[in-house]
């Protein structure tokens, strides 16, 4: 039997999971009060994201500090392009900015992958946060990006689809092709591959792993689906700055949800991203004052008391009797 | 004359640049830990300082004491009460995130004890300046950068010559080892952190007199101190210091030369240039050999 039938077989029970998980959310919005549907689309962002982050991340052990550089990147480069083309209709205009950013971000990525994945752990985690710094500055101060002044997105209208159901919509569909891809990913030779490069990248390579290769596969793949959320995130917000996409906060909420949930996991990213944007949104949102202090209690709580993740939490509690 | 005056801007706010990472590159080089609370503890020292100013009218400069002392006390518990736990439980990289979570909390405290808005330190001396051979220098500048160097080398005596400097660099060559001869490894470690948490409180005092500062520049020193380090090299305080007088010179000529919005992109790009060139920093890694 193949790895992939296997692979498949082994997860017939998430796959279903997923499946019913798809059909419930699709059918949420018919039931769900304005804010909360708000609150929805950003946990489906939030969770396409962290998804996207744990290809490297959570499965090479490369820990990104800065994948908000691609999201900025893919939503400028969506920016720019579509104001250029100014193609009709505006859903055009939006399927030909989401695949440009993923090419633009392909195309950054290739060429930093070969160096900047030469460096491990926390080399790699800081030189990501300073190439994000080093695009946000220069889209702030090249004035052909337009970054200080703001870009307005054109405005995808669908008949009969309201605004804010159609970015919950379009999350969706992402969220789920990228778990897709992700699982793929991870029932492959491949994801074997990066999984035993995570544990011991020296040990994999020298049995005959191709680590370079498949890190640089996965750097790569990672910033193409950050950059395409990137560009339909810009549209979802209709106007776009610097500061709105190159945040790092994004950059750390992808890590800190695949974090809460589970890293390494593919459940987990989607798990943590539910439950910090519930708490965050609608229990913090009360509490502007102390929101950053509550996030950061949080964070060192989570840390402490879970450093395996919510999954791996549970999945220890599972194994205790068997044992 | 113009660029005389920019090399010496440079190595002004080099000096500073220097001391506020030291405290940072002492931590990284005794336990790998990426302390990415240590802007705040810069800050912290800053608003102390001015705290100290406004209430019973101490000079900043005579405050470094007390601040060097109550932040010497923070970092010792912090190390003890929150640190430690991180490093033990999970992985380094999770300690990062420890940090900045802390770091996350105590920024939000600044800001509701002393406001968002700017602060800065300013004390009659604070616009004397000196011309020297057609320089312009600010004196409260050139006293910066004494008060620096000697605070610097202040600290490399310390790690050199006394007994607990040599324990914390055993600490850091061979944990194990140090352990075996009989050392509180724990105690080294809270030690380590409080000397750091020390100096980016006494580096911060002095910020606070030359530069206006707010609690939303954490970021901004966190990761001066991370460039510093990997400029100059871990652990010791000579290599905080060229990395430092670097950083400072790179700002001011790329301000000079590019334009006065591009510090950050250059020196961020410097950083990345010399991670892939030398991860180890001009004077690499003080304590541990490198294979």
């Amino acid at each position: 039997m193949s790895l992939w039938q296997e692979g498949i077989r082994r997860h017939r029970g998430w796959i279903a999971a997923s499946l019913l998980g798809f059909v419930v959310l699709a059918f949420a919005p018919a039931l769900l009060p304005p804010f909360y549907l708000r609150v929805g689309t950003l946990f489906l962002f939030s969770a396409a994201l962290s998804l996207s982050w744990t290809l490297l991340g959570g499965f090479a052990g490369y820990w990104s500090f800065g994948h908000t550089a691609f999201v900025g990147l893919g939503a400028f480069t969506a920016a720019l392009l579509e104001g250029a083309l100014h193609l009709h209709p505006a859903t055009l205009s939006l399927a030909v900015g989401a695949a440009a950013a993923a090419l633009a971000c392909t195309l950054l990525s290739g060429l930093l992958a070969w160096p900047i994945l030469r460096l491990r752990g926390i080399y790699f985690a800081v030189a990501m946060l300073a190439v994000a710094q080093v695009l946000a500055e220069l889209t702030s101060n090249v004035d052909a990006i337009k970054g200080a002044l703001g870009i307005v997105l054109p405005r995808v209208v669908l008949p009969g689809v309201a605004q804010h159901v159609l970015y919950y919509r379009l999350f969706l569909v992402l969220l789920f092709a990228i778990l897709a891809i992700a699982f793929a990913v991870r029932i492959s030779r491949l994801g074997q591959g990066l999984v035993s490069l995570r544990e011991d990248e020296d040990t994999a390579r020298m049995l005959g792993v191709p680590t370079e290769r498949y890190k640089i596969a996965m750097f790569v793949l990672s910033a193409a689906l950050t950059g395409l959320l990137g560009a339909v995130y810009a549209h979802s917000l209709g106007y776009i700055t610097t500061e709105s996409v190159y945040r790092t906060d994004i950059s750390l909420d992808m890590i800190v949800y695949c974090l809460l949930g589970g890293i390494g996991t593919l459940i987990g990213p989607i798990v943590g991203a539910a439950l910090m944007t519930v708490v965050t949104q609608v229990v913090l949102g009360q509490l502007l004052g102390i929101h950053m202090f509550l996030t950061g209690a949080l964070l060192v709580l989570l840390v402490l008391a879970a450093p395996a993740g919510l999954v791996g939490l549970l999945a220890r509690r599972r194994q205790v009797p068997a044992a | 004359m113009l660029t005389l005056q920019t090399i010496a801007d440079g190595l002004v706010l080099g000096g500073l640049y220097a001391l506020a990472a030291v405290g940072f590159s002492l931590i990284f080089g005794v336990m790998s830990v990426v302390n990415l609370s240590h802007g705040v503890m810069v800050l912290i020292g800053a608003y102390l300082a001015w705290l100290l100013w406004h209430a019973i009218g101490l000079d900043p400069l005579l405050a470094i004491v007390p601040v060097m002392a109550a932040m010497f006390g923070f970092g010792y518990l912090y190390q003890r009460g929150l640190i430690r736990f991180a490093v033990e439980r999970a992985s380094l990289l999770a300690s990062m995130l420890v940090t900045f979570g802390a770091a996350l909390m105590l920024r939000n405290l600044l800001v509701l004890v002393f406001s968002p808005d700017f602060k800065s330190i300013a004390p009659s001396y604070a616009f004397a300046h000196v011309r020297l051979a057609g320089l312009t220098l600010d004196l409260v500048r050139v006293a910066a950068l004494a008060l620096s160097m000697l605070l610097l080398l202040a600290l490399a005596l310390i790690l050199n010559v006394t007994r607990i400097g040599r324990v914390m660099r055993a600490t850091a060559q061979e944990e194990v080892a140090a352990r075996l001869c009989g050392i509180d490894v724990r105690h080294v470690y809270a030690l380590t952190f409080g000397v750091s948490a020390a100096f980016a409180g006494a580096s911060g005092a002095i910020i606070g007199l030359v530069l206006p500062f707010s609690p939303s520049d954490d970021g901004l020193w966190t990761m001066n101190a991370f460039v510093v380090v990997t400029l100059g090299g871990v652990g010791s305080p000579a290599g905080a210091l060229v990395g430092g007088l670097l950083l400072g010179l790179i700002g001011a000529f790329a301000a000079r030369l590019i334009g006065p919005a591009f510090p950050n992109a250059m020196m961020f790009l410097v950083l990345v240039a010399m991670l892939l060139i030398r991860p180890a920093g001009l004077l690499g890694n003080a304590w541990r050999a490198r294979a």
